[in-house]
């Protein structure tokens, strides 16, 4: 791992821990909401293991194809017009997994989630890992990693947040943390030492208080 | 016909093979509007095998021009109007499903309608034909249905005005329809909606053939006027997109006035067309006016004016209150007749009803008629083939 390559490009990326780890902290038999669900792999392996009754939001429409060749029930939506269709609590889990630092509104959707689900899981990559920051105080540019892969003037991350920064978004939002994981190497930790600095992702399992 | 092979593209190449139009007959039915009609015949196709569980039979709605002729090849030689769609191995695999079209009530291809003999006067009905609605002309499927011996349909679905009857099966037939596919359809007819129609029917009624001609003679000479035609071109305009005219099209010419002062005058004394877009309107409604009968035209567009599930059931998540099908509402972002914010309404009352609904919008250039298309074709075929299997 080179420093002027940044960070390597870890399996959580491509998502296998980061959907296990979604997968354990969802309940057999419920029902899941998963925004931004792309070709449906999340729900397809919570339908088979897990019997979850499950829906997916997604705007891309070659992904949207592939949920319904999957059998996974899907919905074109643009995440950014909110979740006005979805009743309130109609579904026991909304999922939002590498998303968030997408969206244009942010504080708006993850309102949105806090009220059609009783609880809502949320992925991110931290910008607040060790490597990132030193990279920014090092070279004074935008760090270009394995969590951000892209250049500034080009990302789909608009909105790069840490893990300190959603803790603080979860107070002003009023919402309550249940679960707070640390990725760590590819690893879920809950206890680690100076987690929001060493973790490349983090995931919260979050309520409306 | 082959079988088992899945196929991930299919033309309109008639593989399922020769088919026949059949006939149901029944005594009558009592429409909407509490008027009785009958003697009732339904002229259908049926496609693949009914199951012996008879659970795996699909129900194909065609829309306002459409007939019960939906796959295969006829006597005449004619494919049917969705054979991409419908055969071995194709997005409705008729090695899976029993697949049943027929045409619908007020039509004129087989099925009662303005052409056929009101057996009170012996003569054709004509503009006499009773009013019929969305809702009548589902009824009429489901008696074909359960005279098939079918109490519980796989699957509904089609376009436009069968988008429209996809959705009232599913309104008022809960109990014989396990999923249903509405696609480029709204609710509620909008009034841009009804006022294209109110122009193609005025095409008709100012026929002046209609004027001159005797009301009981109706049916004879109705096809001396253009009016028809017009009507069609005046549709035809409203299926495509602006930007399929242009790729199609464009400013292209058949031919050059060469005068260049003066129309270049045709039959009767009418310009012919110069621009492409202009021949293949003239084509559309002179091949419309062969095949098909002004005064279903009129029957048929009136009932789907009158298609307002929101009006009928005070709202529209009334109107969805009993349904249980497992649905999928499909838009395209290029149809400005029923634009993807008229299937939103469909889809945003189904989630308010926490009912099992997919949506999905094409990205598709090729306006209403998308789901008509070739090029929508494969895109379509791997979502219903996906949709149809999930139902259970």
């Amino acid at each position: 791992m080179s420093a002027e390559k940044g960070l390597v490009r870890t399996p959580f990326h491509e998502f296998e821990v980061g959907f296990n780890i979604i997968v354990d902290l969802i309940k057999p038999g419920t029902r899941v909401l998963d925004l931004g669900c792309g070709t449906g792999t999340l729900l397809q392996r919570l339908r088979d293991e897990k019997d979850v009754e499950g829906c997916g939001v997604e705007l891309n429409q070659e992904k949207v194809i592939k949920c319904f060749e999957r059998g996974i029930r899907v919905m074109t939506l643009d995440l950014d017009e909110g979740l006005g269709g979805f009743p309130d609590l109609s579904y026991e889990y909304v999922v939002l997994s590498r998303t968030l630092q997408q969206l244009m509104y942010p504080e708006m959707l993850v309102r949105e989630m806090l009220r059609v689900a009783s609880k809502s899981i949320i992925t991110f990559p931290n910008f607040g890992h060790w490597r990132i920051v030193l990279e920014f105080v090092r070279t004074g540019r935008m760090p270009f990693c394995a969590t951000h892969p892209h250049p500034w003037y080009n990302t789909p991350d608009i909105h790069r947040l840490t893990i300190k920064d959603f803790r603080d978004f979860m107070k002003q939002l009023g919402g309550k943390i249940e679960r707070e994981i640390h990725i760590i190497n590819n690893t879920p930790r809950e206890d680690a030492f100076w987690g929001p600095r060493r973790a490349e992702w983090g995931c919260f399992l979050i309520s409306a208080v | 016909m082959r079988s088992g092979e899945i196929r991930e593209y299919a033309d309109s190449d008639g593989s399922y093979g020769p088919v026949t139009t059949q006939y149901a007959h029944f005594e009558g039915v009592t429409l909407e509007s509490g008027v009785f009609l009958g003697p009732l015949t339904v002229a259908y196709e049926t496609y693949g095998t009914l199951s012996r569980k008879r659970d795996n039979a699909v129900l194909i709605l065609h829309a306002l021009s459409g007939d019960a002729h939906a796959a295969g090849i006829n006597p005449n030689g004619r494919t049917g109007w969705w054979d991409a769609m419908i055969g071995p191995g194709k997005g409705i695999d008729t090695d899976k499903y029993f697949v049943v079209c027929s045409n619908c009530i007020g039509g004129c291809k087989g099925t009662t309608g303005p052409p056929s003999v009101n057996p009170e006067t012996g003569k054709p009905y004509g503009r006499s034909f009773p009013r019929v609605t969305i809702a009548d002309m589902v009824n009429v499927q489901a008696m074909l249905v359960q005279h098939l011996g079918i109490e519980k349909l796989h699957n509904v679905i089609g376009g436009s005005m069968g988008g429209m009857q996809a959705l009232e099966w599913a309104v008022t037939h809960p109990e014989m329809v396990k999923s249903a596919v509405v696609i480029a359809a709204t609710a509620r007819l909008s009034p841009q909606g009804i006022a294209f129609n109110w122009v193609g029917r005025n095409a008709i009624y100012s026929d002046p053939a209609r004027v001159n001609t005797a009301l009981e003679q109706a049916h004879v000479y109705q096809k001396m006027g253009r009016g028809l035609a017009v009507a069609r071109m005046i549709g035809h305009i409203t299926y495509l997109s602006e930007e399929t005219m242009e790729a199609k099209f464009g400013r292209n010419r058949t031919f050059r006035d060469v005068d260049g002062y003066r129309y270049t005058l045709g039959e009767n004394g009418k310009e012919d067309g110069e621009f492409e877009v202009e021949s293949y309107l003239e084509h559309q409604g002179s091949t419309f006016m062969r095949r098909f009968d002004e005064d279903s035209y009129v029957v048929i567009t009136k009932a789907i004016d009158l298609f307002d599930l929101e009006g009928t059931y005070g709202d529209l998540s009334t109107a969805f209150k009993n349904i249980t099908a497992k649905m999928l509402v499909v838009s395209f972002n290029s149809d400005w007749l029923y634009p993807t914010s008229m299937s939103m309404a469909i889809v945003r009352s189904l989630q308010a009803g926490r009912k099992d609904v997919s949506f999905v919008e094409l990205d598709l250039p090729y306006g209403h008629d998308s789901f008509l298309v070739s090029a929508g074709i494969p895109s379509l075929t791997r979502i219903i083939r996906g949709f149809l299997n999930s139902v259970r």
